[in-house]
């Protein structure tokens, strides 16, 4: 057996010094790789276009780009682990915003200071640049942006005699609050519809949709600094917003499983729903629905609303980093990141963007709305390396606790208090573990 | 025989058949809602979810599978994949059987050993040594490449345990008369056991076959590039869009389900032949 | 005549050595290679403070991963879950997989359909089956039509998935029915294995079909029968999928299972170091079950 064991060690050890590396010509062009998630048509059109488009006009630096297939972002986090590994990263690679700063505390991504200036990032939406910021320095630029807004359907919210002209006409300065918005649930529940729609997935749509309620009510999730979660997440003003939210649940305004497409198929009358729900309803919706700013704490009126999307970085393994930063400059200038938000319908991260042709819509109506967030009320989910072991630990603390309400049809604080205890306790576990100092 | 067993006989045939037709039904019934919802527009996959009418497409549509058509290079997919999946195959049926063959019949030292190392690996789950497998794969410079799909996939605990558990009921007096008649240990095996063994091979294959074409993870970490796609990771790459569209997932889904579906039927034949030719055992 | 018989027999003994050797290389080689060689390196990897982003700052901690985690109530919960899980599945799909090859081992006209048909949960994606189990499944009746159902009943809805004490049996319930037609393959390469004489001279005697099951079809099988059961056993340790797209694992813990633990500690938390001391006892947890499952299947068969 243990001859077996060491025989097969010697074959691999043999077989893998016969696998040896090409040595790299000195007047070849640099070459880079990008890795991206696979999106829509007009996206990977898009990539294809600009690609052709970037090795035409740059012969010595030449581009590939690689669709990741992944299921879900934790595969695609496990694709980039094991490179990491193996040392088999590419030059370039997408990243969801809150993960930025995970990668860059491993030392898995490199600064990006060098090649975007303050007056370059004056240009982006601060929402951007702080959700890409890690430790003072910028980690990653992307090109698009993301938010969450109150979605209602016109036709149903008046049948149940709510003054939807009142919705209608509410502006970034004046939202509606928190208990506007559990009255508006509570009268519009009935046999065939729920009130209200306020879990986006189990998984980061949790923390990702509700983090505005936590800011709003005067804690977030985690200390600015990204070290502290104890007297944040499990603080008192966290505890009554979970309750606030649990409340939904327990009396029935919200689903504690909500299916795919509620709000488009008529079963519930409102929703908290990221901006890409304004394309998928324009299409499809046959009835009459509008969109409004995210709801605010009642006593506070502080307004907040989510954002991040995916940005690109530079790798560790990249050996020509001056190669990548040039290239990522002529990505998102402003041109390129217009028409890629406007194929892949998302909000552009670049405020002269938005002057661009194909960025038209976003003028007025529902998409100006979205815009609007972004420029005065958005704000990054917590910049801190321990943000996955927070995010599924925080969606399984709520998923307790929504379905605890949901079984018992009552808010119990303190078994809130001490499912936040436990989430406080596995970040604090794992920033100790790894990242303190 | 007289009218009324006559009567019973087709009414016993009559309940077999509505039995088993409602047993299937239940059973089918994802794969209906699968092909239904592959027919539907976007909305109304999830809509009606409370009624039995959504198993049925009411506007059907081929739009979804015109959209999975242009999107993916779907020849180049099927190739990559069975290409993968026909090597896997070969080597599976022969390697496995031949280990199998040993540990039924034959008399050696260390017998003992390898049948227990055979079943303590059945018990390693994919998601505890993908990182190290993945590693190696790396240090052998086989990331990317179809090695990686294949190699590590060839020697399978459960399919040789099968394969050991059916052989060991070959009565040992056929084996004996072929090595009297001169045929060397080698020789009995692919002359005599094989060609009385089609139902086993065939339940392995299928079983293989299936797993494989439903492996996601794997082909992911080792494979990058859309040449290289596999038919997991074509029907996972329309899961990358925000939000999600089921639509062209479905089609996507009940396209790489076809040549599962053919695979299976086309098997069939062994196990009829196996039917036929049984006895061998007694 | 003797002489030369026995001398033709040892010389085949030794052939038979020698083919052995040659006949179970190929596959002890790959599986020492590709499965004992990473079984390894997750154990040696157990013994370290390991991020997974961070191989390069691996630090040795000795058994420090392994007290924390007898100490740690989600492992024993996952343990617990797993252990159900199983107990409670195995003979739920055994029994039910049975059935379906006895319903489908004789040939009549549309056999294959109804094979293929029983078979099919296994040719359709397990995410479909589960993304549409979980809606079946759903607590709101006006969105989940098992629910739907049970409220036109005049009963009360049950929230399947979203209660600790239903969630559990409802991922049972929907993986004996989904993994059924895999063993179902099995038993009925079983079944042909069986002399149909048996049964012909069964039905001479007058023997029932009931008893002609239990005194031929059983015995008859009792190899199959026992190899199905360790393997759906092990593969029953080993569930991962449905948990993970159906639940998360959830509610309060009550579907987290110890792949899924090692899954969501060393992949989704980056806890490498420790998932891999989740795994190895899992193998040492599993290896002992089927040892002794292994004891019981080859001693008397």
């Amino acid at each position: 057996m243990k001859k077996a064991i060491s025989m097969a060690m010697a074959v691999t050890v043999a077989l893998s010094t016969a696998a040896t590396t090409v040595p790299v010509m000195a007047d070849d062009p640099v070459e880079l790789t990008i890795w991206s998630p696979t999106d829509t048509e007009a996206i990977e059109a898009w990539w294809e276009e600009k690609i052709a488009e970037w090795n035409e006009a740059n012969p010595d630096i030449q581009v590939s780009r690689e669709a990741i297939d992944r299921s879900d972002s934790y595969a695609y986090d496990n694709k980039i682990a094991t490179a990491v590994t193996s040392n088999d990263l590419p030059d370039i690679f997408y990243v969801d915003g809150p993960q930025v700063s995970y990668y860059a505390a491993n030392g898995i991504t490199v600064p990006l200071d060098d090649y975007f200036s303050e007056e370059d990032l004056s240009d982006f939406v601060d929402s951007a640049v702080a959700q890409n910021t890690y430790d003072g320095s910028l980690y990653a630029i992307g090109a698009t942006e993301s938010s969450v807004a109150f979605y209602y359907n016109k036709d149903y919210l008046k049948e149940c005699g709510v003054d939807v002209d009142d919705l209608d006409s509410r502006t970034v300065d004046n939202p509606i609050t928190w208990s506007e918005f559990a009255e508006i649930a509570e009268k519009c529940t009935t046999d065939d519809y729920v009130g209200a729609h306020i879990i986006m997935d189990h998984g980061e749509g949790l923390p990702y949709a509700l983090e505005p309620m936590y800011l709003s009510a005067g804690k977030d999730y985690i200390s600015e600094d990204g070290t502290t979660a104890d007297g944040y997440v499990n603080s008192e003003e966290a505890v009554e917003t979970t309750a606030y939210l649990a409340d939904m649940i327990a009396k029935g305004w919200a689903n504690v499983e909500p299916i795919t497409d509620e709000f488009l198929n008529g079963a519930c009358a409102t929703m908290l729903g990221g901006s890409w729900e304004i394309a998928t309803l324009t299409a499809n919706a046959d009835f009459d629905w509008g969109v409004t700013y995210y709801p605010v704490n009642d006593d506070t009126k502080e307004a907040v609303s989510p954002c991040g999307d995916w940005a690109a970085a530079i790798s560790k393994d990249c050996e020509n980093v001056d190669a990548a930063g040039q290239f990522l400059q002529w990505l998102m200038n402003t041109e390129n990141v217009a028409t890629y938000a406007a194929a892949i319908a998302k909000p552009a991260t670049r405020v002269s963007a938005y002057d661009e042709d194909v960025m038209a819509d976003y003028q007025e109506g529902n998409l100006a709305l979205i815009k609007a967030q972004l420029e005065n009320t958005a704000v990054p989910r917590p910049r801190t390396p321990s943000y996955a072991v927070f995010s599924s630990a925080y969606a399984e603390a709520m998923t307790n606790i929504f379905s605890d309400a949901a079984s018992t049809g009552e808010v119990d604080n303190d078994y809130i208090q001490s499912e936040l205890d436990t989430v406080s306790d596995t970040f604090t576990d794992d920033y100790e573990t790894y990242y303190a100092e | 025989m007289t009218k009324s067993m006559q009567f019973s006989a087709k009414f016993g045939k009559f309940m077999f058949y509505f039995g088993n037709i409602i047993i299937g039904i239940i059973f089918v019934s994802p794969l209906i809602w699968m092909i239904s919802a592959s027919l539907k527009p976007e909305a109304e996959i999830f809509a009606n979810m409370d009624s039995l009418t959504t198993f049925l497409p009411v506007q059907a549509s081929l739009n979804n599978y015109a959209e999975v058509f242009s999107r993916l290079n779907l020849p180049q997919v099927f190739k990559n994949t069975l290409l993968y999946i026909a090597l896997i195959l070969i080597f599976d049926l022969l390697v496995n059987s031949m280990c199998g063959y040993a540990l039924a019949k034959f008399e050696f030292r260390g017998k003992g050993a390898i049948l227990n190392l055979v079943v303590a690996l059945m018990v390693l789950p994919m998601e505890a040594i993908m990182l190290p497998l993945y590693i190696e794969m790396s240090q052998l410079g086989w990331v990317n490449t179809l090695a990686a799909l294949v190699v590590p996939f060839i020697a399978k605990c459960f399919s040789i345990y099968m394969f050991r558990q059916f052989f060991y009921d070959i009565p040992d007096d056929l084996i004996e008369a072929a090595a009297i008649d001169g045929c060397s240990p080698a020789g009995t095996f692919f002359k005599i056991v094989v060609p009385i063994s089609k139902t086993v091979y065939a339940t392995v294959f299928i079983l293989d076959f299936v797993a494989h074409w439903n492996d996601f993870m794997w082909p992911f970490l080792v494979m990058t590039g859309e040449d290289k796609r596999t038919i997991q990771l074509a029907v996972q790459s329309f899961f990358g869009t925000n939000p999600v569209h089921y639509s062209a997932i479905m089609a996507a889904l009940v396209v790489s389900a076809i040549p599962m579906i053919i695979m299976f039927i086309f098997m069939q034949k062994y196990y009829v032949e196996g039917i036929a030719s049984s006895g061998i055992k007694g | 005549m003797a002489k030369m018989k026995a001398k033709k027999l040892t010389g085949r003994k030794r052939d038979e050595r020698i083919a052995a050797y040659f006949f179970v290389a190929p596959a002890v080689i790959l599986l020492i290679a590709f499965l004992v060689v990473p079984m390894i390196y997750t154990v040696y990897f157990s013994g370290f403070k390991y991020q997974i982003m961070r191989p390069d700052a691996m630090k040795f901690i000795g058994i420090e991963n392994y007290i924390e985690l007898f100490q740690d109530k989600n492992f024993w919960q996952a343990l617990k879950n797993t252990v159900y899980f199983t107990v409670i599945v195995v003979p739920v799909q055994c029994a039910l997989a049975l059935g379906l090859a006895l319903l489908v081992s004789k040939k009549f006209r549309g056999v294959a359909v109804f094979r293929t048909m029983y078979f099919s949960p296994q040719l359709t994606s397990m995410v479909v089956i589960s993304v549409l189990w979980s809606v079946l499944y759903n607590a709101n009746p006006n969105t989940g039509l098992f629910n739907s159902i049970l409220t036109s009943l005049g009963l009360d809805p049950i929230s399947f998935l979203n209660d600790e004490h239903t969630a559990m049996n409802s991922i049972i319930f929907m993986s004996a029915w989904q993994g059924a037609g895999y063993q179902m393959m099995i038993f009925l390469a079983g079944l042909q294995g069986i002399p149909r004489d048996q049964y012909e001279a069964a039905s001479v005697d007058g023997a029932t079909k009931f008893k002609q099951f239990l005194y031929i079809t059983l015995p008859g099988l009792k190899g199959t029968i026992k190899y199905v059961i360790m393997i759906t056993m092990i593969q029953a340790m080993k569930l991962f999928t449905q948990p993970y797209i159906m639940t998360q694992g959830g509610p309060k813990n009550s579907t987290k299972t110890l792949v899924y633990y090692i899954y969501s500690e060393g992949f989704q938390r980056g806890n490498f170091g420790y998932a891999c001391s989740i795994a190895a006892v899992f193998f040492v947890i599993v290896v002992c079950m089927s040892m002794a499952m292994k004891k019981i299947t080859t001693s008397t068969d």
